[in-house]
């Protein structure tokens, strides 16, 4: 399908009221508009500020390419109503369905594909287990086992209390640098294990490491549920961690080829 | 709390969020509060705290709007070749007229940190009657760009960098007993803290700190309420005391202008105590400048004291 550059961003406000989620819907103006629509779960707390921006390129390259895309705030986070202690798992999981319901009802189509990132790629992949409108599934360096997440973000909050002085390190208060942790949210999150959920077999899925360390330990395990699953290593930057210079960081590579693998994967 | 996602400028494109509570919202005289971005991290804030303060603001009465800067988080690029400097001034304009169509709104509050602290200050020099007070958080008293040509600036933030963390990193004392320290720029550094300290009364004489203090009394004098809000953890504090000099201790001292400094914390405020106290503060300078309605027979609202001397503890 050839590109069309003219997209328009419509901000809105969805949801039910009280719990309204605030979402980006990308409209596509090119004359051929895709069957399939995107959802794109966004990282928590500070990773959502990271990657705020190459997730807005995402959706916009998505979107010139015909895909109608809905990118949004889970509850609690971002724009969206609630204070950043009130999000819990289940809650985000809701969240994903109403993301999911307002995008079709907007784009008028039946089918989703879902792309998470990190602690998004771990609730899309456990929504699109309990639905039966996902068609794609992309998981780009998702969250696979709580524990393992948590004791990352621990560490960044102990180097983070490092830099302060002695008489004010409250280490009391639960919280991952400047972002609420209650003890509700922190158990869920420990409770994460994708190996754990029956995957979708009916979505085709793309999952998307940039790390070296990490193996395809998840796609193997995808595959051996008979998933549909194509597995890419692209090496890239952690664009989730804060960088020295305080830049955002978007990587190419990984967009241009989520993006040509959606396009690929759905018409 | 009504939140509402809007649209606005000259083609439509600029993306914010507008707060209010309906109820109250009369409160301030119908005063409004903008949010500009700081830097390109994008209206959410960083540690989200531009979301809460909106909403801080607009429980306290406040209209609020935190909207991206062209080209920043959910505002497309512009295509005419404006600067930067430029048209952040002139979408922060946009977003005053938005909200004079939109809500009647005729008086604006222009926050702002880091970058967005200087385009709200060079939103509030334009001599516009819009503007009623300005509340700047680590104001950046030079550009990045000057600052790393100034060589006073670069030994002044080396200094704050040895004086407030190195002098307590036990790695720093590691690396000076061990040979493996610069010598020569630490020397150079503390010459520097030392003639400062000797000279406090004098005051610095650079082009560009006499251009911000024209600037800041030609604000003043316009009866524009303006309040440095400053981490103490970061060396934009030390550059805006050498930028302001005798004239900034002045106006101080005349309650036209106050200087906060939020004990202990960091440029970004990252962690949840620093938030508190940069909200509470920022509450009470917003009251300051656009007092409730019930509270206007107060000739000198900005009378609360500055704490340009002491520092500010919750």
């Amino acid at each position: 399908m050839p590109v069309n550059r003219q997209s328009t961003t419509l901000p809105v406000y969805f949801g039910v009221p009280g719990k309204q989620l605030f979402g980006c819907y990308h409209e596509p103006q090119s004359t051929t508009i895709r069957s399939t629509a995107v959802v794109i779960c966004q990282p928590m707390g500070h990773e959502y500020i990271y990657c705020h921006r190459a997730l807005r390129q995402l959706a916009t390259k998505l979107c010139e390419v015909g895909f109608p895309v809905l990118r949004f705030d889970f509850y609690g986070c971002g724009d969206s109503a609630g204070d950043g202690d009130e999000g819990t798992v289940t809650q985000w999981l809701e969240d994903v369905s109403v993301a999911a319901a307002e995008v079709k009802s907007r784009a008028g189509v039946a089918q989703i594909c879902l792309i998470g990132l990190r602690l998004g790629g771990a609730l899309a992949f456990m929504a699109a287990a309990q639905r039966d409108d996902i068609a794609g599934l992309v998981l780009w360096d998702p969250v696979v086992l709580g524990t393992a997440y948590l004791s990352e973000l621990l560490q960044l909050q102990s180097e983070a209390l490092k830099q302060r002085r002695k008489s004010n390190r409250n280490t009391a208060v639960a919280e991952i640098v400047g972002f609420g942790l209650p003890g509700g949210l922190r158990e869920e999150v420990e409770r994460l294990d994708l190996y754990s959920v029956s995957p979708n077999v009916h979505a085709r899925m793309l999952t998307l490491h940039t790390n070296d360390t990490v193996d395809c330990v998840l796609a193997r395990h995808l595959i051996a549920h008979a998933a549909k699953v194509e597995d890419q290593h692209i090496p890239a930057p952690k664009i989730w961690q804060p960088t020295v210079d305080g830049n955002l960081l978007v990587p190419n590579q990984p967009l241009r080829s989520i993006v040509a693998w959606t396009s690929g994967a759905h018409s | 709390m009504n939140e509402e996602a809007v649209r606005f400028g000259t083609s439509n494109s600029l993306i914010g969020i507008l707060a209010s509570v309906p109820e109250i919202v009369n409160q301030h005289a119908s005063t409004a509060v903008i949010l500009l971005n700081a830097g390109i991290v994008h209206r959410v804030g960083a540690g989200r705290v531009y979301v809460k303060l909106a909403r801080a603001l607009a429980a306290a009465g406040f209209i609020t709007l935190r909207f991206d800067f062209s080209g920043i988080g959910d505002s497309p690029a512009r295509h005419d070749g404006l600067s930067f400097p430029k048209s952040a001034v002139a979408e922060a304009q946009d977003a005053m007229e938005f909200l004079f169509r939109n809500k009647g709104v005729r008086r604006f509050i222009l926050l702002g940190g880091c970058s967005g602290a200087r385009i709200a200050f060079d939103t509030a020099c334009c001599d516009d009657a819009r503007v009623i007070g300005a509340l700047l958080i680590n104001f950046p008293s030079m550009d990045e760009g000057d600052a790393r040509q100034n060589a006073d600036s670069a030994q002044r933030s080396a200094f704050f960098y040895y004086r407030r963390f190195a002098v307590f990193n036990f790695r720093s004392w590691q690396r000076l007993l061990t040979g493996r320290a610069n010598y020569q720029q630490l020397m150079r550094t503390l010459w520097f803290g030392i003639k400062q300290t000797l000279a406090e009364d004098e005051e610095e004489t650079s082009s560009l700190y006499q251009e911000f203090r024209c600037a800041l009394t030609r604000v003043v004098n316009r009866c524009v309420r303006v309040s440095f809000i400053c981490s103490e953890g970061d060396h934009r504090l030390d550059e805006l005391r050498a930028a302001g000099g005798k004239l900034l201790k002045k106006f101080c001292e005349e309650c036209r202008l106050t200087v906060d400094v939020v004990k202990d914390s960091d440029h970004t405020f990252s962690s949840l105590a620093d938030q508190k106290r940069l909200i509470q503060i920022v509450l009470m300078r917003a009251h300051g400048i656009a007092p409730k309605l019930t509270q206007l027979p107060i000739s000198d609202t900005t009378a609360a004291p500055s704490v340009f001397q002491h520092q500010y503890q919750s």
